[in-house]
């Protein structure tokens, strides 16, 4: 307790707290509402990538599988047997563990890294949404709505607002932060940047490179796994569309985008660029349909060109600059020694 | 014995690169491997590591057979590997790069070695901070050399470190790998360089097409006929 209380965590602690006051101004616009939580909840399955793909190295493109996973797990399980999503959505998250492991195993085993990595796990999406298409009692063409609401919103996970949604996503984001946070300076965290750097190079100083991905990998999908349980009961039904490469690939590029391996950069990623899509949607979707898509296109394509390293880094130097600017002599002379 | 390797076969694939390949490394000394390119030479000290697995034969380090384990359990026996070019993690610091190095044995971190290894590579102190991406040539094989020494290895394998070096960063770093040589350490060097690396060595043995063709002392090598007209230019 005394740690989390130090200094160390203060403008961890501020800016979400500052982020769970917003709610308060906003929760009459249900739009708003609708854009912060869709912000976070990028935010939190980015940060999560972050760990296979920005610490270890995989371009993994599987989130959409899990996602999927988690949130057919949570909802069959609550509209069959009436278990309480708060349950359900970490039985997905094990569901979801269990079919990376299933694909990391032999992956991992053989090798098989970088781009094949990249298709295979792309390629989980897809079988996975055409099985669940052709499985009728538990998928299907049509949609399959969730039971709950009402009453009972609080059991069945199944709340009339925004309001609910945005502040358990909130709390997944600080978990998830802190423990990219948490890894990022174990021995695990040290294992997998190397891997990602330079895998054989890693391996030849004694690095176990198939246990600790398989490790980020289950890491990660949990997470995922869990969150698409509450995917499931935030748009309170069931569709095969859930297993969606579009999603996955929105997940690599705010990972990509705030910056591999740093453990803000996937929030401020999502921060901008889905808050900045989603505007765009909604300013020229009138327009022409699929232009704010373009233009989404040249945005990542001048941070590709300007900042190849992710927009964190150029937070952190602003930041920096903020602090000195403000008087910090402090701070001045330790960056100093620093640099 | 530290290293006893017998009737290796190993490549890629169905693709051998090796035959029946034969080599000894006793303790405190230093054994070179030259050939000309492609004869195979990276591939005996990736088959060592078990970064490519051996097809038959036997890989022997201090009495037990290694062949079967995988890479990370061979190092922990005490094998330190230099790939060649170095590699770097280049995004790291060259303190981190260090800490990486004592993965398998942390307690380095904190009895002082690191500072003997900067009194040998004074250079990597000066740099301890600066990202390696930003290294030399000789810098980078410098900071790999002291990576590979930071686990105290019982076995320090080099593969070609004067590759891609000026001939006066080569000298400097044949000093150090001398220096390190007469202090007691057992080295397995790799190298095209064929004439540095018969002047530092005890032992040589010739690789060519996969097939050990010739070994003994150094001087030997240096005086025979092959190794004066295809390797030294004589």
């Amino acid at each position: 307790m005394k740690q989390i209380l130090s200094t160390k965590y203060l403008p961890f602690i501020s800016i979400f707290s500052l982020i769970a006051l917003i709610p308060l101004v906003i929760s009459k616009d249900q739009y708003a509402m609708v854009l912060v939580t869709t912000v976070l909840l990028y935010a939190v399955l980015a940060s999560a990538w972050n760990i296979i793909g920005g610490m270890a190295g995989q371009l993994d493109l599987g989130a959409g599988a899990y996602i999927g996973l988690g949130a057919f797990t949570t909802g069959t399980l609550l509209t069959r047997w009436n278990i309480t999503p708060w349950i359900g959505m970490f039985i997905g998250g094990f569901v979801s563990v269990s079919f990376a492991i299933l694909i990391g195993l032999p992956l991992f085993r053989f090798k098989i890294k970088e781009l094949w990595y990249a298709l295979t796990s792309s390629a989980l999406v897809e079988v996975l949404r055409i099985v669940f298409l052709m499985w009728d009692e538990v998928g299907g063409p049509t949609e399959k709505y969730l039971p709950g609401g009402g009453d009972n919103a609080l059991y069945s996970l199944r709340f009339s607002t925004y309001i609910p949604y945005f502040y358990i996503i909130l709390i997944f984001l600080v978990i998830v932060i802190y423990l990219n946070h948490r890894i990022r300076n174990s021995k695990l965290g040290f294992s997998l940047l190397a891997l990602g750097e330079d895998e054989d190079a890693a391996e030849v100083l004694g690095v176990d490179a198939r246990g600790n991905k398989l490790k980020a990998l289950m890491i990660y999908s949990f997470i995922v796994g869990t969150v698409g349980g509450l995917y499931a009961c935030l748009y309170g039904f069931l569709h095969p569309s859930f297993f969606s490469t579009e999603i996955s690939t929105e997940v690599v590029i705010l990972g990509i985008v705030g910056g591999m391996g740093i453990t803000y950069g996937p929030f401020l990623a999502a921060i901008f660029l889905v808050s900045f899509r989603e505007y765009l949607r909604a300013a020229l979707g009138g327009e022409l349909a699929g232009l704010y898509l373009a233009v989404y296109a040249v945005v990542l394509i001048v941070v590709a060109l300007f900042q190849p390293r992710g927009i964190a880094p150029l937070f952190r130097r602003l930041f920096e600059k903020v602090i000195r600017s403000l008087g910090g002599r402090e701070h001045e002379s330790s960056a100093k020694a620093s640099s | 014995m530290l290293l006893k390797i017998s009737n290796l076969n190993a490549g890629y694939g169905k693709v051998p690169v090796l035959h029946e390949c034969t080599l000894e490394v006793n303790e405190h000394e230093t054994v070179t491997v030259i050939g000309p390119n492609g004869a195979g030479k990276s591939t005996l000290l990736k088959t060592i590591t078990g970064l490519v697995k051996a097809m038959s034969g036997q890989i022997v380090f201090q009495d037990e057979e290694i062949a079967t384990l995988s890479t990370d359990q061979i190092i922990r026996k005490g094998i330190a590997f230099v790939p060649e070019g170095g590699r770097p993690f280049p995004n790291m610091t060259v303190l981190d790069n260090l800490r990486m190095g004592a993965f398998t044995k942390r307690e380095n971190l904190k009895n002082g070695v690191i500072d003997e290894l900067f009194a040998l590579f004074p250079v990597l102190k000066k740099r301890s901070n600066q990202y390696a991406r930003t290294l030399s040539g000789g810098e980078r094989q410098m900071l790999a050399i002291a990576r590979g020494l930071i686990s105290r290895p019982k076995l320090l394998m080099l593969d070609e470190p004067s590759l891609g070096l000026a001939p006066k960063l080569v000298d400097e770093i044949y000093e150090k790998i001398r220096m390190l040589k007469e202090s007691g350490l057992t080295v397995l060097l790799i190298e095209q360089n064929t004439s540095y690396a018969l002047e530092l060595a005890d032992r040589g043995y010739v690789l060519e097409n996969g097939h050990i063709i010739m070994t003994g002392a150094c001087a030997e090598l240096s005086s025979s006929d092959h190794i004066r007209k295809a390797y030294l230019g004589i």
